[in-house]
């Protein structure tokens, strides 16, 4: 950990009545950071951002963002940020341009450069020919880009956007990322949480939490080299009863069932494939396909999961 | 305190007020409807009680007194009977509230200035009608006696004037029906203004449903101005009502209006001020609409009703009552009301009661802040 880092986390524990939401967690952002945050529903990763807004107090630890100790000045840090809850949050009775001008407001925007912020905003959220819908009325991809729209309005130099994609259209969802990334080429720097992988490859650097502990920190890359072996695709007639026949072959390391599909992690694709076919065949199953595929970071974590529940 | 802040809140939640129909109607229909329906349930002038009379007398006096009682609007004959049995029958079948039993020696007795002896059988289960119907069989059998023994002190040339104290309070407390309406339609006011206070003390639970809250709450918004900027719309939108329901009051009731219009205006706003922050506080701790409504049920409006002496007087009030009735904004709201539309008093003599509002609603708006933490739970 360095002390110029731009998010400083340092041993921070947050307990709620019954549960403890965030466990020990150490880790610091550089500014610029397009950073993802990963992981199953409850895993804490709506706490650790609600903390870094200054919303939740911290139960122990410490946090440091963007120069303010949130443990001391989290009111301090609000003009700082810009967040998005991960519900829609905004007034629905209002349009797409009064809700902009009423958080303008709220983070003092410069008057004389209200109208030309929001003008701009509108058309790089793609909103401009909707400005005086109400937000009820907006699709659930219109209504994101609006949030973030408003998140953007006092550009905040720390974004802290929670599932922002999450029920949105695969179209909005990659308009959405674009949008992302022209910020974090801008030099914004960004905390997203996301439950989809492919929106985790897009970031400089993902997270993976996992009941309220984080349990890797690093690039896409490395977290897809951390799978030891190759991968192995196949789709058979029978998924449970192939899953049985092959789990005590050797060389399979660990078996992940995506549907009917059976991703099998083996220490080698080339000599392991074709001696799993023959083990299918001989059992009589039909093999619909069997190829080697490269690890994606979706088997990297569920395997590390796998690995922390054996533990546990 | 920013201003700004304030008014982009106290703008947003106008818009609500006039954009959102349930709104709307709770804060600026509501009141008016609601006043409407209260006087007229609660002032109803009794009429036309049915009566049983059973006459042991059968003379012409019984007759004529018969007549008497059963000629104005309040109480209807609607059978002689024979016996007790009979008067029984009917007030079990409801065809009766009252019966009146005159005695066999009661022309004897009237004449003979003994004193009348009447006796009055009321529907226990409807204590309303029944005593109503005493009251008034009282009043016209005394006006009545007091004509029969004129007429016979005038044979008998005893001068007049010694029976005048005996008319003049019974022509003074001869006033049915007008005196009530009058007398609780300004009380009233204090309770119907109580809505816009409900309104307020569902605003903030309506933005922790819509989850607005927490982007309001990660915003630099300082909470005082948060709150402010919620109370204002609704004292703004509260005097709109605080203009409509006294033309309404004048217009319709009769009910006269003696005082000040800007006094009573200006109080008005205090008291809202005083209420709304009630309701605030309401709005602070229930985080949810249905929370906050119930709540707001039994800490503004029933209070209003039993507390603030609109229809119970607080002398008669256990002290705790009592004293509980002095922190509510209706106890000194009614009193306002009452006097600038009855009496015509203004500051001079009110001005207690606007520093009492001023008080409360001061304590109440702290009280809000203090625990309106600027957090999630």
């Amino acid at each position: 950990m360095t002390e110029s880092a731009f998010i400083n986390i340092t041993e921070l524990t947050r307990e709620f009545k019954n549960k403890t939401a965030l466990e020990q967690i150490t880790l610091s952002i550089q500014e610029g950071e397009l950073f993802g945050l990963v992981g199953p529903d409850g895993a804490g990763k709506t706490t650790l951002l609600r903390i870094l807004a200054g919303l939740l107090q911290i139960t122990a630890g410490q946090v440091v963002a963007a120069g303010y100790d949130l443990n001391k000045e989290p009111e301090e840090i609000k003009p700082h940020i810009g967040y998005m809850a991960q519900e829609f949050s905004l007034y629905e009775k209002l349009s797409v341009v009064e809700n902009l001008m009423f958080f303008a407001d709220l983070y003092n925007v410069d008057v004389k450069e209200q109208e030309d912020r929001i003008q701009k905003l509108l058309s790089f959220a793609g909103l401009t020919e909707f400005k005086n819908r109400r937000a009820a009325h907006l699709s659930g991809g219109m209504q994101k880009k609006l949030a973030l729209a408003t998140t953007l309005l006092h550009e905040p130099p720390l974004l802290l956007l929670d599932e922002p994609t999450t029920g949105v259209d695969p179209i909005s969802r990659r308009e959405f990322w674009n949008i992302l990334t022209d910020l974090h080429l801008n030099g914004t720097t960004i905390i997203v949480s996301t439950p989809y992988m492919d929106e985790a490859d897009r970031c400089s650097r993902v997270g993976l939490m996992y009941q309220g502990e984080l349990v890797i920190c690093d690039s896409p890359v490395n977290i897809r080299n951390l799978l030891d072996g190759d991968l192995v695709k196949i789709t058979t007639s029978d998924w449970q009863e192939a899953h049985t026949v092959l789990a005590p072959l050797a060389g399979v390391k660990e078996i992940q069932t995506y549907g009917e599909a059976l991703h099998i992690l083996v220490d080698s694709g080339k000599t392991r494939l074709p001696q799993l076919t023959r083990a299918l065949k001989e059992h009589n199953l039909a093999v619909d396909e069997a190829r080697t595929a490269s690890p994606r970071m979706e088997e990297a974590f569920i395997s590390l999961i796998r690995k922390m529940d054996q533990v546990n | 305190m920013s201003f700004r802040h304030l008014w982009a809140v106290t703008r947003k939640e106008i818009q609500h007020i006039f954009r959102d129909r349930a709104t709307f109607i709770l804060v600026l229909i509501t009141p008016t409807v609601v006043l409407l329906l209260m006087t007229y349930t609660l002032a109803v002038n009794i009429e036309h009680v049915p009566l049983a009379v059973l006459d042991y007398d059968q003379s012409p006096t019984s007759r004529a007194f018969i007549q008497r009682i059963t000629a104005g609007e309040d109480l209807d004959l609607y059978s002689q009977v024979d016996s007790i049995a009979e008067i029984e029958d009917m007030l079990i079948q409801g065809q009766v509230k009252a019966a009146v039993i005159i005695s066999p020696g009661f022309s004897r007795d009237l004449l003979s200035l003994q004193g009348i002896d009447l006796q009055v059988i009321i529907d226990g289960t409807e204590p309303e009608s029944g005593g109503f119907a005493v009251e008034h069989i009282g009043w016209r059998a005394e006006a009545f006696a007091n004509e029969i023994l004129a007429d016979q002190f005038q044979i008998q040339g005893i001068p007049l004037e010694s029976l005048q104290p005996i008319d003049l309070r019974v022509q003074a407390w001869f006033n049915p029906g007008l005196k009530p309406i009058i007398d609780l339609v300004p009380g009233l006011i204090s309770i119907v203004l109580g809505f816009p206070a409900l309104t307020v003390a569902l605003t903030l639970a309506r933005e922790h449903e819509h989850s607005t809250m927490e982007q309001l709450l990660v915003s630099p918004i300082k909470r005082t101005d948060l709150l402010l900027g919620k109370i204002v719309p609704y004292i703004l939108v509260g005097l709109l009502n605080v203009m409509l329901i006294p033309i309404f009051a004048i217009l319709w009731f009769r009910v006269p209006f003696q005082g000040n219009f800007l006094v009573f205006i200006a109080l008005s706003a205090i008291f809202l001020f005083a209420e709304l922050s009630m309701g605030m506080v309401i709005g602070v701790f229930m985080k949810s609409q249905s929370a906050a409504l119930a709540m707001s049920f039994l800490v503004v409006m029933f209070p209003g009703f039993f507390l603030t002496g609109i229809f119970f007087p607080i002398t008669a009030m256990p002290e705790i009552a009592r004293l509980e009735s002095l922190f509510l904004p209706g106890t000194h709201y009614a009193i306002i009301t009452r006097g600038v539309f009855l009496t015509g008093i203004g500051l001079e003599t009110l001005w207690p009661n606007a520093v009492m509002l001023l008080i409360i609603g001061t304590a109440f708006i702290l009280i809000s802040a203090l625990f309106f933490k600027k957090r999630l739970a």
